[in-house]
């Protein structure tokens, strides 16, 4: 088998399996073909993990694979990384350009102000990367959220941007969100995973001054990422709580006879028809 | 890797799959692993099948696998239909079906098999099979316990989701205790992967209707993973993150984005 079929079926295998079990199965499909490492680390989305920045009066920021150097983890705040690198390590680990630094000074600062009027708490970071051109970008925005019990929210905003010319700039966005939800009740109950979407949009930007152009960028990556979130909030309310649900009272329903649920998968089926 | 540790991982990968899936997640495996280790796959979906009471289609009819319904090493039997067969474990299909007449298996038992399928008829829309497997004491060839196993499910990869019930219980003739567990699993994976799973201990002394005991438990279990997606939903979920921010209108990004600080620090009076 080519190592395409191999990772394709990897990335199959990972959601069919337990999504809170995400990092154990992602392991064990590493130790069955190592090769696969690379790609699968770079391309699954694990949950956030949080450090703090002690040049920031230990203010938290969020740990992933796009802000990762070795062990450690490139805060937004200091822009330094954490626990800290040897200056010989720290000479080849990667860091914005000075200009783009500067925009991801503001994208934090305002996708801060966004996650307290959203999440009134949890943690958000900013991590931006240079591109081949210089006028394009790629970078991550996170959020994450959790509450007194074990329940979860992670989002995560990849994106790219890429100046088309002429003004025109497009936005390129994959956004994954794991939602992990426990409930403490008597029986147990767990209700888990994570769902993407890509969203593309094109905006004009009128102006070639460095400081309106970080202006532009942050409010139409900001307009996109809270339209984004807010689609994806009433998507995962949807599959959580109706899908879910339904399909597990299609299974057990005490109210309802066999002969009316076959009527509605009849309907189902007249509806998938119908859809063709 | 040696031989063992590779063992215990296509163990744990499979064992963590939905009911409805081995069949892609064998391929998947395969696809990663090599047609080389096909025995070591399907001797774990054995393990699986049997670990939980799949169904296998005997020639037409449906019948739960267990450690209970065993018959020698690989054969299986069915106290209904009088039948032993083997099993195409990766296809869920019985083979080699010879005539058997299970040890223990009682006129009141096979009783007991028909009221539950009835009660089955209006509490499990999905597809239902059950099974009532009489455990003997060796001397005596005469069962001193029941397992009792319901399982009802619904797949429809077309639409990227599949769901499983199972509810199995073990009736101590003599003590009338009644113990066992109830597990449930939705998986939705259109764009995802969403995994919804709930089980529940049972048990129960002094139970002399096995039939009404068991009806009562599954519906108050219902009942409660109802209330629990809506605690859920009302609690946990709306706690995490807001439909609209709290000024109730969406943000108006750019320069003055500081706004909302400054107006907040004011507000609280900072």
């Amino acid at each position: 088998m080519s190592s395409d079929d191999k990772y394709d079926s990897a990335l199959d295998l990972l959601r069919r399996l337990d999504p809170t079990k995400l990092k154990t199965n992602l392991q064990n499909l590493i130790s069955l073909e190592p090769s696969m490492a690379e790609d699968l680390l770079s391309s699954i989305d694990l949950p956030l993990t949080i450090k703090q920045d002690p040049k920031a009066s230990n203010r938290e920021f969020l740990c992933c694979d796009y802000n990762r150097d070795m062990d450690s983890h490139r805060s937004p705040w200091s822009n330094d990384y954490y626990p800290q690198l040897t200056a010989d390590d720290l000479a080849e680990s990667p860091f914005p350009s000075e200009k783009l630094r500067e925009l991801e000074i503001i994208c934090n600062d305002s996708f801060d102000v966004y996650r307290d009027l959203y999440y009134e708490g949890g943690v958000s970071s900013v991590y931006l990367w240079d591109l081949d051109e210089e006028s394009d970008f790629a970078g991550v925005v996170l959020f994450k959220k959790s509450n007194s019990s074990s329940s979860n929210w992670d989002s995560i905003h990849v994106i790219e941007v890429t100046n088309s010319g002429n003004g025109d700039y497009n936005y390129k966005v994959t956004t994954t969100i794991i939602l992990q939800l426990d409930s403490n009740a008597t029986s147990e109950l767990k209700l888990s995973g994570n769902l993407t979407r890509q969203t593309e949009r094109d905006f004009r930007v009128d102006t070639n001054k460095e400081d309106q152009l970080r202006i532009a960028h942050i409010t139409n990556l900001g307009t996109l990422i809270e339209d984004i979130e807010s689609q994806m909030r009433d998507m995962l309310e949807t599959v959580y709580f109706e899908k879910t649900r339904d399909i597990f009272h299609q299974n057990k329903n005490s109210l309802i006879s066999r002969n009316e649920s076959e009527k509605s998968a009849q309907a189902e089926i007249v509806k998938g028809l119908q859809n063709l | 890797m040696s031989e063992s540790n590779f063992e215990e991982v296509i163990h744990e990968i499979i064992f963590d799959s939905p009911a409805g899936e081995i069949k892609e997640v064998y391929d998947s495996l395969i696809t990663i692993v090599g047609e080389n280790s096909k025995d070591t796959l399907l001797n774990v979906i054995e393990q699986y099948n049997v670990k939980n009471n799949i169904p296998i289609d005997v020639d037409g009819n449906k019948v739960l696998l267990s450690e209970n319904n065993k018959d020698g090493a690989s054969r299986y039997f069915d106290p209904i239909i009088g039948v032993s067969f083997t099993v195409d474990h990766l296809n869920r299909k019985g083979l080699d079906v010879e005539t058997h007449q299970a040890k223990g298996f009682t006129d009141d038992h096979k009783k007991l098999y028909q009221s539950i399928l009835d009660y089955t008829v209006n509490a499990y829309p999905g597809n239902v099979t059950i099974a009532v497997y009489p455990i003997t004491e060796e001397s005596t060839e005469e069962a001193t316990k029941l397992e009792i196993i319901i399982s009802s499910t619904k797949y429809n990869p077309g639409n990227f989701w599949n769901g499983d019930w199972r509810s199995k219980y073990i009736y101590d003739i003599a003590s009338k205790q009644l113990t066992g567990n109830i597990d449930v699993q939705i998986h939705y994976y259109e764009d995802g992967n969403v995994s919804f799973k709930s089980n529940k201990k049972i048990e129960e002394n002094s139970v002399n209707d096995v039939l009404n005991t068991i009806s009562t438990i599954e519906k108050g279990f219902e009942n409660s993973l109802d209330v629990s997606f809506t605690e859920l939903n009302e609690k946990q979920f709306k706690s995490l993150r807001r439909r609209l921010p709290i000024t109730r209108s969406k943000i108006n990004w750019g320069k003055a984005i500081g706004n909302y600080r400054l107006g907040k620090d004011a507000a609280e009076g900072a």
